[in-house]
């Protein structure tokens, strides 16, 4: 049993995916999940970008939240939208690094996808990247994400992170 | 100290994927020579994967006769399907929060008189 287990876990690696049904109609949805002043009440703290694939953009956490122990509170993820057909389907990706043009191998690619049922939507949001991009960069981002369920819980943890991490002096 | 960045290619491979399934399911640990017996790979395919897999911290080998034994590594193995499924769990709560906001506007639409 433990092996079949694992071996499901495993072969889930690349991807998430999570689907959940909403009664709301799916043009109220897409703009929870797609417009920055719906997404940074249901996740960063600031979101700032334009619904335009492949302008560049930010999302912030933590601005003012419990800071982590270098007194450095907010940390700031790059942010591109990559496609945006209201109101089936919007996708983005985040994490790369500033400067750089996020594809495939440097971000993780978030893409929900909408489709109406029963006066309602059923929401399907998938992420991946995490294999393309090695499993140090999985635990960092994990921790990153964890902020908001249990910084504290983190912290001990964090240390080595916060090192490789905060690149200003 | 481990090379983390290995792991996620280590697993990436339906062979080693199988690999690790078959010493699991042999109390957790083998030789090359009892993996290549059930894997349509060679010998040093065998012996091949089996170092991606230790490189990543996913088995662990000790000398056996004129053998060495692989072992899974019961921590990293936990570890590896830990912080996925954290990752997971941060994305459930998010969806519940979207699921929320949008169902709240929706009935303050309801609520609102037609606009004239």
């Amino acid at each position: 049993m433990r092996n079949q287990r694992l071996q499901e876990d495993l072969m889930e690696y690349g991807s998430i995916e999570r689907t959940i049904y909403v009664d709301a109609a799916p043009e109220i949805v897409f703009d929870v999940v797609s417009k920055p002043e719906h997404v940074q009440r249901w996740w960063p703290d600031e979101a700032a970008y334009a619904l335009t694939p492949g302008e560049p953009g930010h999302i912030v956490f933590g601005a003012d939240s419990k800071s982590c122990s270098t007194g450095d509170g907010a940390k700031v993820e790059q942010f591109t939208v990559v496609d945006v057909r209201p109101p089936r389907s919007f996708s983005f990706r985040w994490n790369h690094a500033v400067g750089e043009t996020a594809a495939a191998g440097n971000s993780y690619l978030v893409t929900f996808d909408l489709t109406p049922e029963g006066g309602g939507t059923m929401l399907r949001m998938t992420e991946s990247g995490f294999r393309e991009r090695g499993w140090s960069e999985v635990v960092v981002a994990q921790n990153h994400r964890d902020h908001e369920n249990g910084w504290d819980h983190f912290l001990p943890q964090l240390a080595p992170y916060v090192a490789s991490l905060h690149v200003t002096p | 100290m481990i090379v983390d960045d290995d792991l996620w290619q280590a697993i990436g491979d339906p062979t080693r994927r199988r690999m690790l399934d078959l010493l699991l399911a042999d109390n957790g640990n083998g030789t090359a020579t009892s993996l290549g017996q059930r894997l349509t790979v060679t010998r040093q395919g065998v012996a091949k994967h089996l170092s991606v897999l230790e490189r990543a911290g996913l088995v662990r080998s000790s000398p056996s006769g004129r053998e060495r034994r692989y072992r899974v590594d019961d921590a990293q193995l936990a570890r590896a399907v830990a912080q996925l499924s954290s990752v997971g769990a941060s994305w459930d709560a998010r969806l519940q929060r979207i699921r929320s906001l949008a169902e709240e506007i929706k009935h303050q639409a309801e609520k609102k008189p037609p606009s004239r």
